[in-house]
């Protein structure tokens, strides 16, 4: 081998490596320095020791926003299998207009989250939405959707569902179509239920999807930001204040870069810490 | 009878799922005192809401941004994911390895830990209201070199020795020699690059403050909770149709292509 | 490959959309107005007959959208990509900006003071003086909040004009609020606050309250908490009940249509723009006139509110400061100023108003103003504090607790937010 020949797989991989050292290396090292400081950009940087961490421990707020998203995962992420298996079991079978029916599905997956935020806004409206008035035509009673505490995060969360769900639907189809047809064969000469087949067959062969739905509903939880910005603006009583928006509001709307900087590790430490622990308990299930 | 069943159960989840963007339609042509009891077609039609959206934001400018920023990195991403996919399948050298599971680790690392840092990096290098703070920090993408690695590895070592006996540059075996062979890895690549991009608002709502700049989510994001709607609910819903509109006639054309990148990048 | 060149296409119009920047002389001067579109009207209509004059061009662009406008220019001065006029900045602000150095001082601009002084006057020259000696803004105009109301609605319930204190507001209440189509929810409200937790809207309806019921207290004061007292109590109180009782709607204003322009509710708290925007957007047949804020029942005394003062500064990163005063010069002269509250409705912060033929024979024409430029002799602006916006997060935290939820006694609200303002300035 010449020289030459030896150089190139360098450059190829430069520029991977220009962006790592800049927006990847950097920022983590800096970051860290930051969470030992006060700084708001435009005055000098100054040293607080672990002010930042200490105030983060005792701050209302920080804790209200992870225990927000929790709660938020604690609803997204059953609605979701349950809602993609569901619709992934149905649509498998023999059935006419599948693939408009897996289209329509899939809409919102690709349209942008400010639009779905904006519109369901406007469902979700106390006094004219689209929803109590349903509820109240078919002699319900309205529900507070974003104005009562109670509901903001769990309504967030079943918009979430709707957003995401046929992208689900699509990945639950493919691991269904992997499940050779002479298992379900075998099992009806054997006399399964449909329970039985679902809890014996299915879902052990779609364990590696919901093992995935899982973990891209946590992260997602997680970088929960446009929705309760526009919709609720964390609010009602910081019912919604998710954790990227508490950065937000840290960072941007008072320049504590220091506190946000210690905010974004803590979660980003927190997130990969349930991944852990969802990848020993939930992968080992089956 | 179960089969009935299951088709009412699709027809009314179908419904739900196309009603909202059925009525945000509806109430963006539905005179502003009418919005608030909408719930299926107005009594009368009106395109007030658009005009007035035009005059009062630069939606067409930003609509042109979205689609320049959007077009770049997604070029881009193909163009440097595929050298670095390349250089990590079929060249051999010092540390690949180590590059390779620090693409890993990268993917692995929660955005919340450099959103402030690297906000900081853009102001300092005065890239604050440009284009280059929407477009070069996406330009590298660790999920396409990855797929770009896993094609360029299903490819015949020969063919590449071949074109390297005829004398062919690393750069013209790449793109003009692999790449016939790697195009359904190349539109998955360019699908889901454009689309996340395109939907992006928490990086452009940081870096970008100058309206002529905008991208067209960040800038209806802006719209519906900022002042300049003058609490008109109307020209909010209009802007916010303009923002769907185009990737749903794209998705209307290419929905095959679509699913199956946006499926695949489920599957790693 | 019909996806490839559906790409290609796309990167090409996106390529020649994106190319064309309009080239800026170096002297140009950027102009940010506020957002609100006679604003806008204004800016322009006066920056068009300066450029027919002058090689320096005025460029004028509303202020880039936001939540608020004070966040963008935050963002902007961190950015280091301000305008060189901002002619809408909260006064509340100038202070952390001046010490931070990126405004430029005016009264070194020669003619400054003396054109300031003339308009002006002594006591507001003395407001806008910053603790370093130098003036850093051009008092420009005012918007002193007070209560409009829907005429029809508020004589229908045998009153003349809006209830003046808080029991008269809550009895007001009492009668107009109601379910008017029977299903079972209240649909009609005496009036409503944005609810949403922004620290700014506390300045559309808590400050203005508290500045009227205890004639203009400070909220901060020797760098501790001044409002642990009985009117900022009695506000929280207040409001509290109206709330609880359902005489005030609970929902954002960001969903559905303007509550206050469809009937549904029957006042609302605002400066005097709001009359432009009601000119704008009204029925034929809808009536509303103006009147003060409510106040505590044995209020004694002049009313005070809130002036919401927006004020005009030049930024450092400006290449002519002499030019751009300039031009500002023709914006708050007498036709200036007029031209202003013809367009806008709003309040130019000039002394002898009322003295003043040509705003005399305005205000003939335009006579919802009068009741604005009454009120502007009993106004507030800020305190003097350089982490307000943050103190007044803290209050808007516990108004959403104690008003909004009804989770918390007015006393214990207040109460805990001056801990909290004390604990923050003790940590700055």
């Amino acid at each position: 081998m010449s020289r030459k020949t030896n150089l190139i797989p360098y450059l190829l991989i430069s520029p991977y490596v220009l962006f790592f050292l800049v927006f990847v290396a950097f920022p983590v090292l800096f970051s860290f320095f930051l969470t030992f400081h006060k700084w708001n950009i435009i005055s000098p940087m100054e040293y607080s020791g672990i002010d930042n961490y200490e105030r983060m421990f005792n701050d209302r707020l920080f804790w209200k926003s992870l225990r927000n998203t929790i709660w938020f995962l604690i609803i997204h992420i059953p609605l979701q299998i349950i809602f993609a298996l569901g619709l992934a079991v149905f649509l498998n079978g023999k059935i006419k207009f599948k693939g408009l029916f897996r289209s329509v599905f899939f809409l919102p997956v690709i349209v942008s989250g400010v639009v779905v935020t904006i519109m369901w806004q406007q469902l979700y409206g106390f006094n004219s939405g689209v929803l109590n008035r349903l509820l109240v035509s078919i002699g319900l009673v309205r529900v507070g959707w974003l104005t009562n505490p109670d509901m903001a995060m769990p309504s967030i969360a079943i918009m979430a569902t709707w957003k995401n769900v046929g992208l689900y639907i699509i990945l639950f189809l493919v691991g269904l179509q992997a499940v050779p047809a002479h298992y379900y064969e075998a099992a009806e000469i054997d006399g399964a239920s449909s329970w039985q087949k679902l809890r014996y067959i299915t879902i052990p062969a779609i364990n590696p999807t919901i093992f995935m739905v899982i973990i891209l509903s946590t992260i997602g939880g997680f970088s929960l930001f446009i929705e309760p910005y526009v919709m609720t603006g964390g609010g009602p009583l910081n019912s919604s204040l998710s954790s990227v928006l508490y950065i937000y509001k840290q960072a941007f709307e008072f320049y504590h870069m220091g506190y946000a900087a210690t905010l974004g590790f803590a979660f980003a430490f927190i997130i990969l810490i349930i991944i852990i622990i969802q990848k020993k308990y939930i992968e080992k299930e089956y | 009878m179960k089969k009935a069943i299951i088709y009412i159960v699709l027809i009314v989840m179908a419904i739900s799922f196309l009603y909202p963007f059925f009525w945000m339609i509806m109430a963006s042509l539905t005179p502003e005192k009418q919005i608030g009891s909408l719930t299926f077609f107005p009594d009368s039609i009106t395109f007030d809401n658009y005009t007035s959206m035009f005059s009062k934001i630069p939606i067409g400018r930003a609509l042109l941004n979205s689609m320049f920023v959007s077009s770049v990195i997604t070029f881009g991403v193909i163009m440097l994911g595929s050298m670095v996919g390349y250089a990590l399948a079929k060249t051999k050298f010092n540390g690949r390895n180590f590059i390779f599971y620090l693409i890993i680790f990268t993917m692995t690392l929660p955005f919340q830990i450099t959103l402030i840092p690297n906000y900081i990096t853009i102001v300092k290098l005065g890239w604050v209201d440009q284009y280059t703070a929407l477009i070069i920090p996406f330009l590298i993408n660790n999920f396409a070199i990855l797929l770009f690695r896993q094609s360029f590895m299903s490819i015949p070592q020969a063919l590449i020795d071949a074109a390297r006996i005829d004398g062919c540059s690393e750069i013209r075996i790449i793109f003009q020699v692999l790449f016939p062979s790697i195009i359904p890895t190349i539109v998955t690549v360019g699908i889901l690059t454009f689309m996340t991009t395109w939907n992006e608002v928490l990086w452009p709502l940081i870096v970008v403050r100058d309206e002529q700049v905008m991208t067209l989510p960040q800038l209806v994001t802006l719209f519906s909770v900022g002042g300049r709607a003058d609490a008109q609910l109307g020209v909010k819903l209009a802007s916010a149709v303009i923002l769907a509109l185009p990737i749903m006639i794209a998705y209307s054309f290419f929905q095959k292509y679509f699913i199956q990148s946006m499926a695949s990048s489920g599957i790693k | 490959m019909k996806l490839t060149t559906f790409l290609l296409l796309l990167l090409a119009i996106g390529t020649l959309g994106s190319c064309s920047t309009d080239s800026q002389n170096k002297d140009d001067i950027t102009f940010w107005s506020s957002n609100a579109s006679q604003e806008i009207a204004f800016s322009k209509y006066f920056a068009d007959k300066w450029n027919e004059e002058q090689n320096a061009k005025v460029h004028c662009q509303p202020i880039p959208e936001g939540q608020s406008s004070e966040e963008v220019i935050m963002a902007a001065v961190v950015g280091r990509t301000t305008p060189d006029i901002y002619a809408n900045m909260w006064q509340g602000l100038v202070e952390v900006y001046a010490k931070s150095g990126v405004l430029i001082p005016l009264d070194t601009i020669s003619g400054f003071t003396d054109f300031i002084r003339a308009r002006c006057g002594d006591k507001i020259i003395k407001e806008i003086t910053s603790s370093d000696g130098h003036i850093y803004q051009i008092p420009w105009k005012i918007n002193p909040f007070m209560t409009i109301y829907n005429q029809k609605e508020i004589n229908k319930l045998g009153l003349e004009g809006a209830p003046k204190t808080y029991t008269s507001y809550l009895n007001a209440g009492r009668a107009f609020s109601k379910d008017t189509d029977g299903d079972g929810y209240i649909d009609r409200w005496i009036g409503d606050t944005e609810v949403k937790n922004i620290w700014h809207q506390r300045l559309n309806n808590f400050y203005p309250l508290y500045l009227g019921a205890s004639h203009g207290a400070p909220l901060v004061k020797d760098n501790k908490a001044a409002f642990n007292n009985e009117y900022a109590v009695g506000v929280f109180a207040f409001l509290q009940e109206l709330y609880k009782n359902g005489y005030f709607a609970k929902e954002s204003n960001t969903v559905g249509s303007d509550k206050f322009l469809a009937g549904s509710t029957a006042t609302k708290w605002t400066g005097a723009w709001d009359v432009s925007y009601l000119e704008r957007y009204k029925d034929e047949d809808f009536e509303y006139n103006i009147s003060h804020m409510p106040v505590p029942d044995d209020h004694q005394g002049e009313v005070y509110t809130y002036a919401d003062p927006k004020n005009m500064v030049i930024f450092n990163t400006c290449k002519n400061p002499g030019l751009a005063w300039q031009f500002i010069k023709t914006l708050i002269d007498d036709s200036g100023d007029l031209k202003f509250m013809e367009l806008s409705g709003q309040i130019p912060r000039r002394q002898n108003l009322k003295e003043n033929e040509l705003f005399i024979n305005l205000l003939n024409r335009y006579p919802k103003l009068i009741p604005f430029v009454d009120q502007s002799e009993y106004v507030y602006g800020t305190d003097n504090c350089e982490v307000l916006i943050e103190v007044l997060d803290i209050i808007s935290q516990e108004y959403e607790f104690c008003v909004i939820h009804n989770k918390k006694t007015a006393e214990q609200a207040i109460t805990d937010a001056a801990k909290a303002v004390d604990v923050l300035l003790g940590n700055f």
